[in-house]
């Protein structure tokens, strides 16, 4: 069970799970026994608008860092999003297929994207944010957003 | 079936949202031209307000919700007031099955906005017709 950062702005209250690292890109990435989950953050996945296709890179993709990992389409933008690691793409989410809206639904949790067989982890967990430092990158970037309207 | 025998649609009132003016126009062209006999659009509006007289066609007519996004105002305002959602559309639903027409605009959609909504309301009319036969959707 994931514990969260909380912020609110405006009416939106965006999370931070804490037991992940995170990208200044909002992709979030998890150490699991030799693989690496990544997925899109809360505040990404609301500020997005409701997914309408996930399309990650199939399995076995090569990737360095800044490659192509897939791309979402929102009902108001089009993400591609970049590798923040080394490694190969093991095991792309099935559920996104038929279920692309659980990346807004579950974003730390059942709406993750793929699984990837790292082969640099110590090099690449290097250029991630902690919980923390992703918290607060994420809270000003938030604010200064909602400023905007 | 309600007293006049017509299907409730009743569709988003997502004002300012792309989808939410997909699913309006939607309705309009089921009520309009494609299903005029068949299809009666009322506002979501009131039934947020607790208006008497629509909450009980709601609960004696099937309605058809169209939801703009996930948080489904139109399906839930239905339970809200007693009523059942005979079809639930969502037009991210339909958007999914037809990637090239991405709408944009939300006063003025463009072309490919407005053939997403002859699609949905294709759709709908198609819910109107078996509902109005007694069948299931």
């Amino acid at each position: 069970m994931s514990e969260f950062l909380e912020t609110t702005v405006e009416k939106f209250i965006f999370k931070v799970a804490t037991d992940r690292l995170y990208t200044d890109g909002h992709l979030w990435v998890k150490w699991e026994d030799g693989l690496v989950r990544i997925g899109l953050s809360d505040y990404i996945q609301q500020s997005s608008g409701d997914v309408a296709f996930a399309e990650p890179e199939p399995e076995r993709t090569e990737l360095a860092p800044g490659d192509d990992l897939g791309c979402i389409e929102t009902i108001k933008v089009n993400l591609v999003l970049p590798s923040p690691i080394s490694g190969v793409i093991k095991e792309v989410n099935p559920a996104l297929e038929d279920r692309p809206e659980l990346v807004n639904q579950d974003p730390y949790g059942e709406g993750w994207l793929v699984l990837v067989e790292v082969t640099d982890w110590e090099a690449d967990r290097a250029k991630l944010l902690d919980p923390e430092s992703y918290f607060k990158m994420m809270k000003a970037e938030a604010e200064e957003e909602s400023s905007k309207l | 079936m309600s007293e006049n025998g017509r299907v409730l649609i009743l569709p988003c009132s997502g004002i300012g949202k792309t989808y939410g003016t997909v699913g309006r126009e939607a309705a309009y062209s089921l009520a309009e031209e494609l299903r005029p006999g068949s299809a009666e659009v009322v506002a979501l509006s009131l039934l947020v307000m607790g208006d008497e007289e629509l909450r009980a066609r709601v609960q004696t007519s099937p309605v058809i919700a169209v939801d703009g996004c996930k948080l489904a105002c139109a399906s839930k305002m239905v339970a809200e007031s007693g009523g059942r959602v005979a079809y639930e559309a969502n037009v991210l639903d339909t958007f999914r099955r037809h990637r090239t027409l991405r709408p944009k605009g939300i006063s003025r959609l463009n072309p490919e906005g407005q053939e997403l909504a002859q699609e949905l309301a294709q759709e709908l009319a198609q819910a109107t017709d078996k509902i109005t036969r007694g069948e299931e959707v």
